[in-house]
């Protein structure tokens, strides 16, 4: 059973179109996350699946069955920036988000210990500093311990050990069969917490699927010896060779599959050259991204 | 519902803000009538042979306080206001969908203080009633003309009814206040004199104006009116009408928008 499935979404503001024909379905128990630069849609999207903004076309199913708002009942969503009423404190904004999640209040004292909130559950909100804000709109999403959260942005002015907090908390909930549906601007956060992962580029899905698949980030060998021109065209006869991405310093070989560095520093003596540098290296996350979104 | 209102009394329950306004709405009704007694009665007393009626006696007191206080609606429709654009300042009539309110129940549970704050100035305004009518008149209790107290709450209800729609659109509680106040104070009575001198008692059609003419000031009231004005049930009909009116907007506004 998808969490949810997105077919055909559409959505535009006067001239712009924000998302055009979604579809990708979020399997159950993953970390889904969505991915794209600012403005790709990343929220507009989420915003449609939470009822806020209305699609001008498409259709999407939540939990298996047409949305309604009991089904958001039943999810923790925290969307784009944290919203609480900044005269009431961080316990009353709570009481308040259990009320309408038709929740007895019970599990206040867990989400606010789970935030670090505690201490502070009768401050009021307007008191809070950015990364207090945050936090308090995650133990929002928390409340209930629902089966799926919609996180957006999560990690947005949070101080580096509070990142680090968030992740953790994300993949501690994933381990316990959680789906979770995470939308982000930052790469590595997507590839270090996510299973599956959407990536969208001016309201346009480029690609969906298990990150592995998606973000592949291919191997390539550092070479040098003194003549990397005459390396360059010998290099480029080794039955595995693909193709060069640099040859700047060091020629930047990548191959069609894994070759053994030792068996490659052999092959080259055998051609004459001695190698001097020889380093297997993975293409970085930034690269293989630009070049999904460059395609 | 009870779960609407409960939900909405956890969130304006701490609010002191509001609760000095709707205090302050709710003190400034008696003290204003009985600064209005007051001098009536004065007038009154000196005048004894020119004018037999004295407006905060009991019966004419249920129509002339409906007429003095259908001034001061805008009491009760600025904390009104200010209820409605909080949401939308604070976002959280997003966070109040996305965790888990259909948009008719947010619409909903705003109505319900458009609702309980039309009823208190209802109820305060029969409690300054017959509090000031046995402390100033000379006649016995009667409820004859109560009916003005009906017309009365009508007009408030359209008056935070046009409050709330004002909101609903602009969503900035400044400037929403600002255009309440213009329309209620300027833009109608100007549109209602050029209508009436131009096209005659249609512009006593215009919202607000509907209520004004099914409360016309005792005696004052009579001796101003026009021979063509139409009969009390036209505009009470109109009044009703408008009531329908502004809360279909209301709704289709925050149906059909994104949030």
């Amino acid at each position: 059973m998808p969490i949810l499935s997105l077919q055909n979404i559409s959505k535009r503001y006067g001239a712009i179109q924000a998302l055009s024909g979604i579809s990708f379905e979020v399997p159950k128990g993953a970390v889904f996350g969505i991915l794209g630069p600012n403005g790709s849609g990343k929220t507009t999207l989420l915003g449609i699946v939470t009822d806020v903004l209305k699609a001008d076309t498409g259709t999407f199913t939540l939990l298996d069955v047409p949305p309604t708002a009991r089904q958001r009942q039943r999810i923790g969503t925290l969307l784009e920036t944290p919203n609480f009423y900044h005269y009431l404190s961080a316990y009353q904004n709570l009481q308040v988000a259990a009320s309408i999640k038709q929740q007895s209040g019970q599990d206040i004292p867990r989400v606010l210990d789970i935030a670090g909130l505690t201490a502070r559950q009768h401050s009021r909100f307007k008191t809070y500093s950015l990364g207090m804000k945050q936090r308090l709109a995650i133990a929002a999403a928390m409340l209930g311990d629902p089966e799926v959260l919609i996180l957006d942005e999560p990690t947005n002015g949070l101080d580096p050990a509070g990142i680090a907090e968030v992740r953790q908390l994300i993949l501690q909930l994933a381990q316990t069969g959680k789906t979770i549906i995470l939308a982000s601007h930052l790469l590595d956060e997507v590839e270090k917490v996510c299973t599956h992962v959407a990536i969208l580029q001016k309201g346009k899905l480029l690609l969906s699927g298990p990150v592995n698949q998606v973000l592949v980030r291919e191997d390539f060998v550092e070479l040098s010896c003194n003549d990397n021109t005459k390396l360059m065209s010998v290099i480029s006869q080794h039955p595995a060779f693909d193709h060069i991405i640099s040859s700047q310093e060091h020629l930047q070989v990548v191959f069609k599959q894994p070759v053994d560095p030792a068996t490659l520093n052999a092959w080259c003596a055998d051609q004459g050259l001695w190698l001097n540098h020889l380093y297997t290296r993975k293409q970085s996350l930034e690269k293989a991204f630009l070049q999904i979104t460059n395609n | 519902m009870l779960h609407l209102i409960r939900t909405e009394w956890l969130k304006i329950k701490p609010y002191r803000a509001f609760w000095v306004m709707v205090g302050l709405a709710v003190a400034i009704i008696p003290a204003g009538n009985y600064i209005a007694a007051e001098i009536t009665s004065q007038i009154v007393s000196k005048t004894k042979e020119l004018i037999a009626v004295a407006p905060y006696d009991f019966p004419l007191i249920w129509q002339s306080i409906a007429n003095v206080n259908s001034y001061m609606t805008a009491l009760f429709a600025i904390p009104m206001i200010i209820l409605v654009t909080n949401e939308f300042t604070y976002k959280t009539h997003r966070q109040n969908i996305i965790d888990g309110w259909e948009r008719r129940e947010f619409v909903m549970a705003k109505l319900f203080w458009w609702l309980a704050l039309s009823v208190l100035a209802f109820l305060t305004t029969v409690i300054t009633a017959l509090v000031l009518g046995l402390a100033y008149g000379t006649h016995p209790l009667s409820f004859e003309n109560f009916e003005y107290l009906f017309y009365y709450l009508l007009q408030v209800l359209l008056s935070l009814g046009i409050a709330t729609l004002i909101a609903v659109l602009v969503r900035r509680s400044g400037l929403a206040i600002v255009l309440y106040l213009c329309y209620i104070m300027i833009v109608e009575q100007v549109l209602v004199l050029v209508l009436k001198r131009n096209f005659g008692e249609i512009g006593g059609l215009l919202p607000l104006q509907t209520g004004d003419e099914l409360i016309p000031f005792p005696v004052i009231g009579k001796l101003l009116n026009n021979a063509d004005h139409y009969d009390d049930g036209v505009y009470l009909l109109m009044l009703c009408l408008y009531i329908g009116l502004m809360i279909f907007l209301v709704f289709r506004r925050m149906l059909k928008t994104d949030y």
